[in-house]
């Protein structure tokens, strides 16, 4: 149980910087995501945690002790690796056991916490395989029992279920959740699948490029994400962005003109955009409208495919005016069929506005 | 087994690549069997018989029949007598021109026989004596014990010295690793004889000379042995290693716990390597050893062949016990070298 401080942490490999300055706390008993497109550096920061990996500048701290300098094997942490990296030559019993080996723990007491921890994860029977002998699900769970035997500090989790099939992904989520209740331990976990993220965090950070992007609960990046980067990673389908030119703005929010010429007012916005600078309006699929008058529409939509997924439809298609592609969440089965045009409306307190340049700052 | 030793390409019967790849293989087969069934063979053959001509292949030898009123067994000859028909007699004595024979059966009825009408009996025998008198002869046993212990010791230092330099130039990154590496494989491009006397004189500086220790020590660290494992423990993921160091473990752990168990097939390629190596040495230690009691099997070998006189069958016996073990080794431990050399070098 501890908490974890990051201070302008920065990480060079040779001349190039992969980690600039990263700034955060992590309180104790907290489940936070790192989450972000490949090359990001959440592995990287990950493995600056643990120690691993030495930073360049910038203070490691857990429990408000300083740990630059620490070994991995002193800071009391425990990660759960992508490859799971369980010794191929132990069993099961062999590759939980050797950690409370190595700081010479008694007999007794190894064979008491292997023996719970294999209960935990239901692996008592499995105790005496080897890892080649075990299924995907099961070297996961035994690289989870390694982990809590040792009682770490914090639990670190590299990708643990990108080599698993979706439905077992599903059920291992839901396992590692209810092992953060259990333990109540502090746990960060690295993904690069924002359904992960959204499901399991206390706390998400979206990383980009070595850089936070924003940190926050899950709901809290879906409602007001900081920027472009942010808005697009989070949720699924992704939200869409249409160039819109601003307009003026009163006490319920900024108005907009769209693309086909309709104006689009009340948007939400924390600060008043010059009129007629261009922004993105951005708007999840779930929060466009089909409606039957096109007249009514905010936008036209050229439909080029359909996804129909029983309980709800996907449209894909491009905006009229503008070619902008953009996807509509309609719920239940659509009679619409591609190379249709169709009208929209956008619901415009669940829309976004965005900066037209490339960070794209919410508005 | 059949199946496969008689595989042909063409279906059911002879490609012309089939008869090439026959004959080739049988080629090879007499080129590299012959010599060492020949000796075998010959080590089985009395002294006399090995230096017939010409000479048989099997070993043969006089039929010997024991007679009555005889201390030792005599040999059996077949003559023609002198009413034209023949009869297998054993001979007691020669005299001269004259051979004085006795029929077994009847051991009073002694006949006179002109050598030239008489021709020895042969039969397949096995001159075993060549081993069994082998040990009384010289010092056997304690020349073996000198292989043994210079093969094992020697294997054991090798596969734990050169394990620790494949661990540290395949798992850590420091300044020069890539120079040492590269020293050390140049190691390989230095004749052994251009380094005999240098490391005659650190040996003899050392004061190792006629001792078993001044052939293990020059011996352990070989560049190939390095090559080989490094290779071998570079496609182990470094993944294992970081978890160990979480999991609390030394270096010293890692390296016996997880990187050597991991090394096997690799370890178990060097070690035949090591063993036919040191066995087989003679060079080396023929420079290093000079007292008798010191000597290894292939020395012993090489005192056996007098100035003088060779005693041919006792050669040839000592040097099929020599090759029995190496031989052994390889036969059973041969499925890891391929294994091993193949990883090794794919990856």
């Amino acid at each position: 149980m501890a908490t974890l401080n990051l201070r302008q942490l920065v990480k060079e490999f040779e001349a190039t910087r992969v980690i600039h300055g990263v700034d955060l706390a992590v309180a104790d008993g907290e489940f936070v995501v790192f989450v972000g497109p490949s090359g990001c550096g959440k592995s990287t920061l990950l493995r600056l945690i643990c120690g691993l990996e030495a930073p360049t500048s910038g203070d490691i701290e857990i429990d408000g002790q300083r740990v630059n300098h620490v070994a991995a094997a002193d800071r009391g942490l425990a990660m759960v690796f992508q490859s799971y990296a369980l010794y191929p030559h132990m069993t099961v019993r062999q590759n939980m056991a050797f950690g409370l080996e190595n700081v010479r723990t008694p007999r007794e007491i190894i064979e008491t916490k292997v023996r719970e921890a294999a209960r935990l994860l239901q692996l008592d029977t499995l105790l005496e395989r080897r890892p080649t002998q075990l299924s995907g699900g099961q070297r996961q769970r035994v690289a989870i029992g390694r982990a809590i035997v040792r009682e770490p500090r914090i639990f670190l989790f590299d990708e643990p279920l990108s080599n698993l099939d979706a439905e077992l992904r599903v059920s291992m989520r839901t396992e590692i959740t209810s092992l953060h209740e259990r333990l109540a331990a502090t746990m960060i976990y690295v993904t690069h699948d924002q359904v992960e993220a959204m499901t399991m965090a206390d706390k998400i950070v979206v990383l980009r490029a070595g850089r936070i992007e924003q940190v926050g609960a899950p709901l809290d990046l879906y409602n007001r994400p900081a920027n472009r980067f942010v808005a697009g990673f989070i949720g699924s389908p992704q939200m869409n962005f249409i160039p819109v030119v601003a307009g003026g703005h009163d006490g319920d929010g900024v108005a907009v003109t769209l693309p086909g010429g309709q104006a689009l007012a009340g948007i939400a916005a924390r600060t008043a955009p010059g009129a007629g600078t261009t922004l993105l309006l951005g708007v999840r699929p779930e929060h466009l409208a089909l409606t039957a008058n096109i007249a009514d529409a905010q936008l036209s939509l050229k439909v080029l495919h359909l996804e129909q997924l029983g309980a709800h439809s996907l449209l894909h298609g491009l905006v009229a005016d503008g070619g902008t592609r953009i996807t509509v969440h309609a719920p239940g089965q659509t009679r619409v069929s591609a190379g249709e045009t169709v009208g929209v409306t956008i619901a415009p307190r669940d829309a976004h506005l965005f900066a037209g340049d490339d960070a794209g700052l919410a508005i | 087994m059949i199946g496969f030793l008689a595989g042909t390409r063409g279906r059911g019967r002879f490609d012309w690549t089939d008869w090439f790849t026959y004959g080739y293989l049988t080629l090879g087969l007499f080129l590299m069997f012959g010599p060492v069934a020949w000796l075998v063979l010959s080590s089985f053959k009395t002294e006399s018989a090995i230096t017939e001509f010409p000479p048989s292949l099997l070993p043969m030898g006089t039929k010997q029949v024991a007679v009555p009123g005889e201390d030792k067994p005599k040999p059996v000859y077949r003559v023609t007598l002198a009413d034209g028909s023949t009869r297998e007699l054993a001979e007691l004595r020669r005299i001269g021109l004259t051979s004085t024979m006795v029929d077994p059966a009847r051991p009073d009825e002694l006949v006179r026989v002109p050598i030239d009408q008489r021709t020895p009996v042969r039969e397949f025998r096995l001159a075993t004596e060549n081993y069994a008198e082998l040990a009384g002869k010289f010092d056997f046993g304690q020349y073996l014990w000198n292989s043994v212990f210079i093969t094992v010791v020697a294997t054991i230092i090798t596969l734990l010295f050169n394990s620790m330099a494949a661990f540290a130039l395949s798992k850590y990154r420091f300044a020069g690793r890539k120079t040492v590496f590269l020293l050390i494989l140049s190691t390989l491009m230095v004749p052994p004889t251009i380094v005999l006397v240098p490391n005659f004189l650190v040996v003899s500086e050392l004061g190792l000379l006629n001792s078993l220790w001044g052939v293990i020590w020059p011996a352990v660290a070989t560049p190939t042995g390095v090559f080989l494992l490094r290779q071998y423990m570079l496609t182990l993921p470094d993944e294992l290693l970081e978890a160990a160091r979480l999991d609390h473990a030394s270096e010293w752990r890692i390296y016996w716990r997880i990187v050597l168990p991991l090394t096997a097939p690799a370890l178990a390629v060097l070690a035949i390597f090591s063993v036919m190596w040191r066995w087989n040495d003679f060079l080396w230690p023929l420079v290093v050893l000079s007292k008798s009691e010191k000597f290894t099997l292939q020395l012993a070998l090489n005192a056996f062949q007098g100035d003088l006189v060779t005693q041919w069958n006792y050669l040839l016996a000592m040097t099929v016990i020599t090759l029995v073990p190496v031989t052994l080794v390889f036969a059973f431990l041969q499925k890891f070298v391929t294994q091993g050399i193949a990883s090794a070098g794919v990856k």
